[in-house]
């Protein structure tokens, strides 16, 4: 075989390395056994969320007062202290019931149609805004990298809770409620319920909760972004195609961005329970979704007042949301495992 | 050797003897008068001309005196500073002569030692009284006093010179009141905190920090040792007031827990002796053996009402709040979300209070009927909730208002079909909000600082005098408060009352009264009490038994 063929018979092998890469991943993945299941509990979740209005006994906001506060007989025997010498009997709910006989099981099911877009879409806006910026900063370098830097050193100065806290209130005091048609305050709020109606809620302010972590989660992306791009553009295939004259915008897409995706994508992945707690938290200082759209947020601050008497209505919300939580994290760590470039090849 | 080893070993479990005898010695009944109560929150202010909120009201009622008080079983207004009032017969000059053994003293928490100043003379209460009608106080409660001669002119600034204010100090010890008209409950205002004798060194020495320990001179029953903001604050029994021999507790303790579901946690761990009952609790607590023994259930001078923007569409329609109202189940509210005994509310002013049709059997008012809400949102213009624009629903920040919005708005769906959007804000921000630019619908309590109706419809509703935060103006309505208000005959006034709660809660339903207020408390069976009606505890006739 001569010099030539070898190398034409590289380059023809190159996409199908390409393809082993991410079949090596996924292979990877598959072995992880953590990983596994935390995929398979996300799958289930997003499903759930899918079909919540098929699978959840009744409406989330439906219910009779008359029902408030009623005890399944099987956590009765279950939960401590004398539950039923106070509570309601009933096995019509079957992890009971709140405040205003709203079946809590529903309520939970309805939940993770806050909660998990809540996750994805923190994710998925750090990572265009992180990425852009963050690629814009690394690539070019210099005065641009150094004032886009200190710019996110500042805001990365302000608590992220504080400044999601005051994002939240600015936008429900200014977008929020009826305001007055024609002014920008209205087509906010026009959007806010479009997005609430996509996800099949009735009223939840859920874009404020996008926009105020959206606005704040970017600034880790982009210096893991910009730290990415600095140790690939020096490499050697970036300077020859930049010798053969491609343009900054086809380095940055064809040549940067295939080689730094992976990591961002791990890391945003590992940052998806952070969003979900941000939009726990939120709602727990009433700041979050509106009522009677339930979150989990909402229903564990609603469960924690009544801890004593009636611990289910906390345990089951904390319950789902930890399994979520964990499912994350083994995910992430799985992805990780599988896809970081230092972690390749060891086992 | 092992001679010592045996000593060592017999000194080891004599001193581990010791120590545990004195451990579980015989420990004593825990007699300190002491007592640790829930403020539930900061107050924003210990200067009674400022005090708005009832917080501040609950720690400035151990700390000043009034000329008058309330009876805490009949709420009739009984001597406190004043011995005895006079009222000239044409009912505005108001002459009260004061006792002479009141003093001012100053606390020091540092040495722990009280110092007597001076005695309190009527000078103090001109001083006090002019000091809140000052502008440059800026006291949002300065209103009550209005019915003083000129206090509204000063208050606003139309008149310049304070002499002019109908309030004089005699002498030492006695002090007039002159009226711009006459009013039958003064000697109620005149005890009020905004009308109480002010310390003029401190204030001027510290200005506004005069309230703080150490500055702070008081006159009640008990003085100001610690306030550790956003904590706690620590109230001890002052031995120099006259009638001190015969107060028990030596020093409360207050806690600022705002979680309710905590506080009464706190209690039930021993660390709190009286608390609040949270709704969620109460099942539990009437079935416990031991709680249901401490629980109390009494009245409490307050009304949970909704108000409107009445000049917003679609609540400028009076057949929109009438259908609003009708479709208020308030008796299940108070069955299954609130459980404290409330009642249902038809009317403004509640039980107990002057003038009120709260108990009239002749007075018909709304109460739940969805037949009749559906009719009138359809005359409306609004059959079946169809085209019914969206509005809002706004509640300051708190699970309990939550918990009502909540059934309020699944009521509003059931029965007339429309939706409502519920929002909430921070405490401070939602008064702001409610004053200046109310949304369609909002959440208000009310509680009776002085039992007559005129506290209630006329400073509340009418289109100039009171704060009116619901935009709304009555001329029959005005004019019956403020007949009412100038008569004396009390069948008179209590029949314009009636005509006046008819005409804001029914034919305009201007408002939608909800429920009248109870005080749902546990004590623990140690802590011998007295409750206030009008909420300003007597702390100075509490005690701790043995136990």
């Amino acid at each position: 075989m001569t010099v030539q063929e070898r190398a034409a018979l590289r380059l023809q092998e190159r996409p199908r390395r390409e393809a082993s890469l991410w079949r090596d991943a996924w292979r990877r993945l598959v072995r992880n056994r953590a990983a596994v299941l935390g995929l398979v509990v996300v799958a289930l979740l997003i499903a759930v969320a899918i079909t919540a209005p098929y699978i959840a006994p009744a409406h989330y906001a439906a219910g009779d007062a008359a029902d408030e506060h009623t005890v399944p007989s099987w956590l009765a025997a279950v939960l401590p202290g004398n539950v039923a010498a106070y509570a309601k009997i009933n096995n019509k709910f079957l992890l009971g019931s709140d405040f205003l006989g709203r079946d809590l099981l529903s309520r939970i099911i309805y939940g993770t149609r806050v909660s998990l877009p809540v996750g994805f879409m923190g994710a998925f806006t750090a990572l265009i805004i992180g990425l852009v910026y963050g690629c814009i900063s690394g690539y070019y370098g210099g005065r641009v990298d150094d004032i886009m830097m200190r710019i996110v050193d500042i805001l990365y100065a302000f608590p992220t809770m504080l400044l999601i806290i005051l994002l939240m209130a600015f936008f429900k005091t200014s977008f929020g409620g009826t305001p007055v048609p024609g002014t920008p305050a209205y087509t906010f709020n026009q959007i806010n319920k479009a997005v609430d109606s996509i996800l099949g809620l009735r009223g939840g302010g859920m874009l404020f909760i996008f926009m105020g972590i959206g606005l704040t989660a970017w600034m880790g992306m982009a210096r893991l972004a910009r730290g990415q791009i600095l140790s690939v553009k020096e490499k050697e295939f970036i300077e020859a195609s930049r010798m053969i004259g491609a343009s900054d915008m086809r380095i940055i897409l064809r040549h940067i961005f295939p080689n730094i995706i992976g990591p961002c994508v791990v890391a945003e992945t590992l940052a998806i329970p952070g969003y979900i707690n941000y939009e726990v938290f939120l709602s727990f200082i009433g700041l979050g979704v509106d009522p009677p759209t339930p979150s989990w947020g909402n229903l564990i601050s609603e469960g924690a007042q009544a801890l004593r008497s009636y611990p289910h209505l906390v345990i089951f919300p904390a319950l789902a949301l930890s399994i979520t939580m964990f499912a994350f994290n083994f995910l992430g760590d799985g992805l990780r495992d599988a896809l970081d470039p230092r972690m390749r090849g060891t086992s | 050797m092992l001679r010592d080893k045996r000593l060592f070993l017999v000194v080891a479990v004599l001193v581990t003897v010791a120590m545990v005898v004195s451990a579980c010695g015989p420990k004593g009944p825990k007699l300190a008068q002491e007592i640790n109560l829930n403020l539930g929150t900061e107050p924003p202010t210990l200067d009674p001309a400022l005090a708005t909120d009832t917080t501040s009201v609950e720690v400035d009622e151990s700390l000043f005196l009034g000329l008058t008080d309330f009876d805490d079983e009949t709420m009739e207004v009984i001597p406190e500073l004043a011995t005895e009032w006079k009222v000239s017969d044409d009912g505005l000059v108001w002459t009260f002569t004061m006792r002479k053994d009141a003093v001012w003293v100053h606390y020091d928490p540092a040495t722990k030692k009280f110092t007597k100043k001076r005695p309190v003379t009527a000078h103090d209460v001109e001083y006090g009284v002019k000091r809140t009608l000052n502008p440059e106080t800026a006291s949002e409660y300065a209103y009550v006093l209005y019915i003083i001669k000129n206090a509204e002119a000063y208050n606003t600034g139309e008149i310049t010179d304070p002499a002019e204010v109908g309030v004089k100090a005699l002498d030492d010890w006695t002090v007039q009141f002159t009226l711009e008209q006459p009013a039958g409950y003064f000697g109620g205002i005149a005890g009020m905190w905004v009308a109480r004798p002010m310390p003029k060194e401190p204030i001027e020495q510290f200005g506004e920090k005069w309230t703080e320990p150490g500055n702070i001179w008081s006159n009640g029953p008990f003085a100001l040792d610690t306030w550790e903001h956003e904590n706690r604050l620590v109230l001890v029994k002052n031995p120099h007031w006259y009638n001190a021999k015969n107060v028990s507790l030596q020093r409360i303790n207050y806690v600022m827990v705002v979680e309710a579901s905590t506080a009464f946690a706190m209690y039930e761990n021993g660390e709190l002796d009286v608390c609040g009952v949270p709704t969620t609790e109460i099942d539990r607590v009437k079935a416990d053996p031991v709680l249901s023994k401490e629980y109390y259930e009494g009245p409490y001078l307050c009304t949970y009402y909704l108000g409107f923007d009445t000049t917003e569409p679609p609540v400028d329609n009076k057949l929109v709040r009438q259908a609003l109202s009708y479709a208020v189940d308030r008796q299940k509210l108070v069955d299954t979300v609130l459980k404290g005994g409330q009642k249902p509310a038809k009317t403004f002013a509640c039980p107990g209070i002057f003038g009120t049709p709260a108990e009239d059997p002749n007075f018909v008012g709304i109460s739940y009927d969805p037949e009749k809400a559906k009719q009138l949102l359809a005359d409306a213009g609004y059959p079946n909730g169809e085209g019914f624009p969206e509005m809002t629903y706004l509640f300051n920040t708190s699970q309990g208002h939550q918990r009502i919005a909540e059934f309020i708005q699944q009521g509003w769906k059931e029965v007339l079909g429309i939706d409502v959007v519920l929002a909430n804000q921070e405490w401070k921000v939602y008064l702001q909000t409610i004053q200046t630019d109310p949304p369609a619908v909002w959440r208000m309590g009310w509680c009776a600082d002085y039992p007559d109706e005129n506290n209630w419809v006329l400073e509340n509703f009418h289109s100039t005098k009171g704060s009116n935060r619901i935009k709304w103006s009555n001329p029959e309505f005005d004019r019956a408060c403020e007949e009412a208000a100038a008569t004396s005959d009390p069948a008179k006034r209590k029949e314009l009352y009636a005509k006046a709660e008819k005409i804001l809660c029914v034919d305009e339903a201007a408002i939608i009264p909800i429920y009248y207020y109870t005080r749902v408390v546990c004590n623990k069976p140690y802590v011998q009490r007295t409750y206030a009606a009008l909420g300003n505890e007597h702390y100075d006739k509490w005690k701790v038994l043995a136990h």
